[in-house]
């Protein structure tokens, strides 16, 4: 099923601002991929990580979660919640958000 | 974090909204200085706090004020740790010292008791009144003790529900440690919907944990007030594995279901009169709906929750209000602290973009909800939504449960992300 409404000019910009979210310029336009980065904060974060849980993703590249979200959603990787989670994301979506979470 | 400034302001308008910056079609009233908007959000758990949180991170020039009675928030995930002995009450202590000091939130120790919803303003219970452009609600539940004969809220002492974390937890805690071994423990659960789908069963499981370790002898009945419940089967495999036979299940049409419950006595009456289950502690979780003060404010429909539009959870009874988390209906998203938290930041994207002018940012959320079965056990439910036909509605193919039968070596790992979890998003919301 197609779901991503992602617009080209979204996606482009998802790309290019390829910065971390508080270091946004005030206001400014608020992505599809930004939000959906904003959801994997609860549970990758500096704070997860010091407390044993899931990697704080701030640091990695954004290639890696791209490619480690799809091994998850295509049964390539096994995980305990990942691979429920990605197979909620299209492509066009995946690379939207590790945009947003990696660097 | 980043201060306004006007070179800012004039990019933000350049780019997005001529609307805004003339001051003409539906452009904000500016309540608080010339060019600010003011956003109030009312509840300083996991969905109002966010939304607080993530409109001054999406907008940093709005005015932010969340109002919010406690000085001290007790998050309810996690407070089944305390009742089972795993954590102290500081641990799900949360305050709101980094909303203000690191986010530019104006945080306001006080009660909303009226919304004003033509008027666009609050009152407080100090007698102020808070002026707002945009009004986000996230105020919990209230209990519905008019379903069960005998019992209400001022029996909350003697039968706690624990269902707010707090002194209530502090109440339960005490009488499980105080209960004899050999003693029973009886839990009512509530019928749905309500608060945290997996969170008695999480509860009934420490409390076993607590339990096996110190009182072995000790007697567990759940007296569910429906005939199944969240994460079913992995409970129910936990349990068994775990604790043998201490627990006993009770579904609404075989025994649950309670007419009345005698507080004196410490007993539920069930099977039409029949039957009387004595309890040493009992847990009395009632029956829920929206808090108070949104019926007040005429938000609520008649199952006593908040139809929103589920894109923005814009209120469907007004166009400056929105309400989330547990209070409003949302579709498939259960009413979870990460629902809650999720919630919040399309809430705040939404606001924010309203605001600039600009057109509404697709909605996505997701929810996990970790529950341990002992210490070293996790199990989770997970889900990725999308809004379609009206709804937010799961991705099909996305999501579901842990898989049952799995390794001892998976479970402590889901348990270790549980710890995560609560790390991750706490800090999230209140960080």
């Amino acid at each position: 099923m197609k779901k991503s409404r992602l617009t080209f000019a979204g996606l482009v910009g998802a790309v290019a601002l390829a910065i971390p979210f508080a270091q946004a310029t005030a206001g400014d336009e608020i992505t599809r991929g930004q939000l959906m980065a904003d959801t994997c904060v609860n549970c990758h974060s500096a704070a997860s990580a010091e407390a044993g849980g899931a990697p704080d993703l701030s640091n990695y590249p954004s290639s890696l979660i791209v490619s480690q979200m799809k091994a998850f959603r295509d049964g390539e990787r096994p995980g305990t919640v990942m691979d429920r989670h990605a197979t909620g994301y299209t492509d066009e979506e995946i690379e939207a958000l590790a945009a947003y979470v990696g660097q | 974090m980043q201060e306004f400034s006007r070179r800012n302001f004039i990019k933000v308008v350049g780019a997005g909204s001529a609307v805004a910056l003339t001051g003409i079609g539906c452009a904000p009233h500016k309540t608080r200085g010339a060019d600010k908007a003011h956003v109030v959000v009312v509840g300083g758990g996991s969905g109002g706090a966010t939304a607080a949180k993530y409109l001054k991170k999406y907008s940093p020039e709005l005015n932010v004020t969340l109002v919010e009675p406690n000085a001290r928030y007790y998050t309810c995930y996690g407070s089944n740790w305390v009742l089972g002995g795993i954590v102290d009450m500081d641990f799900i202590e949360q305050t709101y010292g980094a909303l203000e000091s690191r986010h530019g939130v104006k945080v306001v120790q006080d009660r909303v008791t009226a919304v004003d919803a033509d008027g666009r303003n609050v009152r407080l219970a100090s007698g102020e009144t808070l002026q707002y452009d945009k009004l986000v609600m996230s105020p919990g539940i209230d209990f519905r003790y008019d379903r069960t004969e005998g019992i209400s809220e001022a029996d909350a002492e003697r039968i706690p529900h624990a269902w707010k974390a707090g002194d209530q937890t502090r109440i339960l805690r005490q009488q499980l440690e105080d209960m004899p071994n050999g003693g029973t423990f009886v839990m009512v659960a509530p019928p749905n919907p309500f608060r945290c789908p997996p969170g008695p069963y999480e509860r009934v499981s420490l409390i076993a944990n607590y339990f096996k370790q110190e009182k072995p002898r000790s007697k567990i009945i759940i007296l569910d007030q429906k005939d199944g419940f969240s994460k079913q089967g992995l409970f129910e495999e936990g349990w068994a594995q775990e604790y043998g036979d201490m627990i006993e299940w009770r579904p609404a049409s075989d025994g649950g279901l309670v007419e009345e419950v005698d507080v004196r006595n410490m007993t539920a009456v069930t099977e039409a009169g029949f039957e009387r289950v004595e309890a040493d502690v009992m847990n009395f979780i009632p029956a829920q709906r929206a808090n108070q003060i949104v019926h007040d404010a005429g938000l609520t429909n008649a199952e006593g929750w908040c139809p929103v539009r589920q894109d923005t959870f814009r209120s469907e009874r007004d166009d400056n209000i929105y309400v989330l988390g547990d209070a409003s209906v949302a579709g498939a998203m259960p009413k979870s602290g990460h629902s809650a938290n999720t919630q919040g930041k399309m809430v705040a994207a939404s606001i924010s973009h309203e605001l600039a002018g600009r057109d509404p940012v697709t909605p996505t959320a997701v929810n996990t909800c970790y529950s341990l079965v002992t210490p070293d056990y996790g199990i989770s439910v997970a889900a990725v939504y999308q809004f379609e036909d009206g709804q937010m509605a799961g991705v099909e193919g996305a999501g579901g449960v842990s898989p049952t039968g799995a390794s001892s070596r998976f479970r402590e790992q889901e348990a270790q992300y549980t710890r995560g979890w609560y790390a991750g998003i706490t800090a999230d919301i209140w960080g």
